[in-house]
């Protein structure tokens, strides 16, 4: 056997409208279906969690085939062991978020232990004798996301788990995502078509568009590839940049990008050592030859990999490898001018007031 | 007038319908259920020939369905004579009939009260119990039928109040048998064939008004007290 955690190759046709086509393999841990709306990852999750039926093709989880139309083996959704967050969180509302909680708690008998567990980590606490009436998004979507939790899942599918949710609750949701993860050590496979929430959640991509795998791999690889793809299109590329051993220094933070030192501006919680940082494409500069005095306080050296121009649109998209990718939007002249291509050697200047740190 | 203005025989007629009517719903209120959550999800072959019967006993006359029952249910019919001869049992000319008779007229608007409210709910809940992992019939017991009793609710009241009101297939297969098979309806009839009838059923229209009344208002409190419990207004 591999040693992947789940194994899809399914066709699937709604009426005679959209085709599903689609073969990945998923290892442990954290992994995404990426794509444009429409792509068919949400049908992929309905198919794994048996509410859809294959009309070829198999799955399997593990070591258990859940569904296979060439033997005839098909699993119910109720045996499967998958918890599964919907988009619309979808919790019980004739009953109170206690026993939402509880409705899929495998053991009975643990004391509740769990449950003190998981209302701890999602701070459920003050809702547990409210309705899901009276809660507000985000705070059903915690509730969703414990209850899918507390059912002991083998795997855990989220469809678009921070859809919707303005920026502080969706740092903290997915917060509790990666201690989930740490602390229950539920693999997990999201939905989404923000790059941004790919980027600090996954481990492994699957890029979808239009029911076809296009392109599968390490997340942050795979994501600058995707990005290339559909380049032209809104909203383009948006740099998220990983900013390691953060510390205080003076009035400000600073930390290091694959060994070079950048600045922070703005707050920064306490005890974090790594943030990340997003910037547009826009807000970036380049720079051939040396810097002397500058009031651009982030210099980042690297070299360029990619050079997309935008058809009709005088402007070109440069992605310049500074140990991560970093995309960065010049006019169609400065690229001739300063004789931009690839293999080329520039530094990106980047305001640090133009950076946005999220957590 | 002695005492209160309700004579004994009808205060007798007064508890037999409501006997009669507590048990036709009792009796046809579950296998409602199933039908009316069977019609709503389910698409299958015959379904409309399902519906027609099932609706029938709305537009038959009641006097007809009646006959049906009578002729299914006698001594010689398909159903009353095994009853008859392995369990002993003996339904036609009873109060069981009446019961039979009035739940029988009253079942196609209890399935229809059901039908609808399962048509209004989202199924897309009952997929989240079974990815809890949650067997089908704990789903349908802790998920659609509490999510669909507003529909249950009004098919009980909605029945009950029919079958209150039944009068003539009760008579055709139960008969008009003072204590026995006598509802307010059939009373209020034979009474008015005796001498002074219009102002002696007065009585007895004014109980089956309230009565009506009564199980509509029941009715509307208790779903208003269920909504209340599942957090306001919504859903």
């Amino acid at each position: 056997m591999s040693t992947d955690l789940l194994s899809f190759d399914c066709r699937f046709q709604y009426g005679q409208g959209f085709t599903l086509e689609s073969a990945f393999a998923l290892p442990p841990g954290i992994s995404v279906l990426f794509g444009p709306s429409g792509s068919g990852k949400s049908t992929c999750l309905s198919l794994i969690a048996g509410l859809l039926r294959p009309d070829a093709g198999a799955i399997r989880l593990c070591d258990t085939t859940l569904v296979d139309r060439g033997s005839g083996l098909w699993v119910p959704p109720h045996r499967r062991r998958l918890g599964m967050v919907f988009q619309d969180h979808l919790l019980f509302p004739h009953q109170t978020i206690r026993r939402n909680l509880g409705y899929g708690m495998a053991s009975r008998d643990d004391n509740g232990t769990r449950l003190a567990q998981v209302v701890e980590m999602l701070d459920l606490g003050g809702l547990l004798d409210r309705y899901p009436g009276q809660l507000s998004g985000g705070e059903q979507r915690r509730v969703a996301l414990g209850r899918a939790m507390l059912s002991e899942p083998q795997l855990l599918l989220m469809d678009e788990p921070l859809t919707g949710l303005d920026e502080a609750m969706r740092d903290r949701i997915l917060h509790h995502l990666h201690q989930a993860h740490e602390r229950l050590g539920v693999p997990m496979l999201l939905v989404s078509h923000d790059q941004v929430v790919v980027r600090r959640m996954a481990g492994h991509v699957v890029v979808l568009e239009e029911g076809r795998v296009v392109d599968q791999g390490p997340a942050h690889e795979t994501l600058d590839r995707a990005t290339t793809r559909t380049m032209a299109s809104h909203p383009g590329p948006i740099n998220l940049l990983r900013v390691e051993e953060v510390r205080r220094s003076g009035d400000h933070h600073e930390g290091v990008i694959a060994g070079q030192r950048f600045h922070l501006a703005g707050p920064i919680a306490p005890d974090s050592t790594t943030v990340y940082v997003r910037c547009l494409p826009r807000d970036v500069a380049l720079l051939i030859g040396e810097v002397s005095r500058i009031s651009m306080r982030n210099h980042l050296v690297g070299t360029i990999r990619d050079l997309i121009h935008i058809p009709g649109d005088h402007r070109a998209l440069v992605a310049v490898d500074v140990g991560q990718l970093i995309w960065v939007e010049v006019t169609d002249s400065a690229c001739r001018e300063l004789g931009l291509a690839i293999g080329v050697r520039v530094t990106c200047l980047i305001k640090a007031l133009a950076t946005d740190v999220v957590g | 007038m002695t005492g209160w203005w309700l004579t004994p025989p009808e205060w007798q007629a007064i508890r037999l319908s409501l006997l009669v009517a507590f048990w036709a719903v009792v009796i046809f209120l579950p296998p409602a259920t199933v039908l009316g959550w069977w019609l709503a999800r389910r698409d299958f072959w015959g379904k409309t020939a399902v519906d027609t019967v099932l609706n029938l006993p709305l537009v038959l006359p009641p006097v007809v369905t009646g006959y049906l029952l009578l002729v299914m249910l006698g001594r010689q019919g398909v159903i009353g004579r095994p009853l008859d001869q392995w369990l002993g049992v003996e339904i036609v000319f009873t109060w069981r009939a009446a019961a039979l008779a009035s739940g029988v007229i009253a079942f196609p608007l209890m399935v229809r009260a059901i039908r609808v409210a399962m048509l209004g709910l989202d199924t897309r809940l009952e997929q989240a119990a079974l990815t809890l992992g949650a067997h089908p019939v704990r789903v349908f017991f802790t998920i659609t039928l509490p999510l669909a009793r507003h529909g249950l609710i009004a098919g009980g009241v909605l029945g009950f109040a029919r079958s209150i009101g039944e009068f003539g297939a009760t008579i055709m297969i139960a008969g008009s048998i003072p204590g026995e098979t006598r509802t307010m309806p059939l009373y209020i009839f034979g009474i008015m064939e005796s001498p002074n009838g219009i102002a002696r059923a007065q009585g007895m229209v004014i109980v089956s008004i309230l009565i009506a009344a009564g199980a509509l208002i029941v009715g509307q409190v208790i779903e208003n007290r269920s909504h209340r419990q599942a957090g306001g207004p919504k859903r």
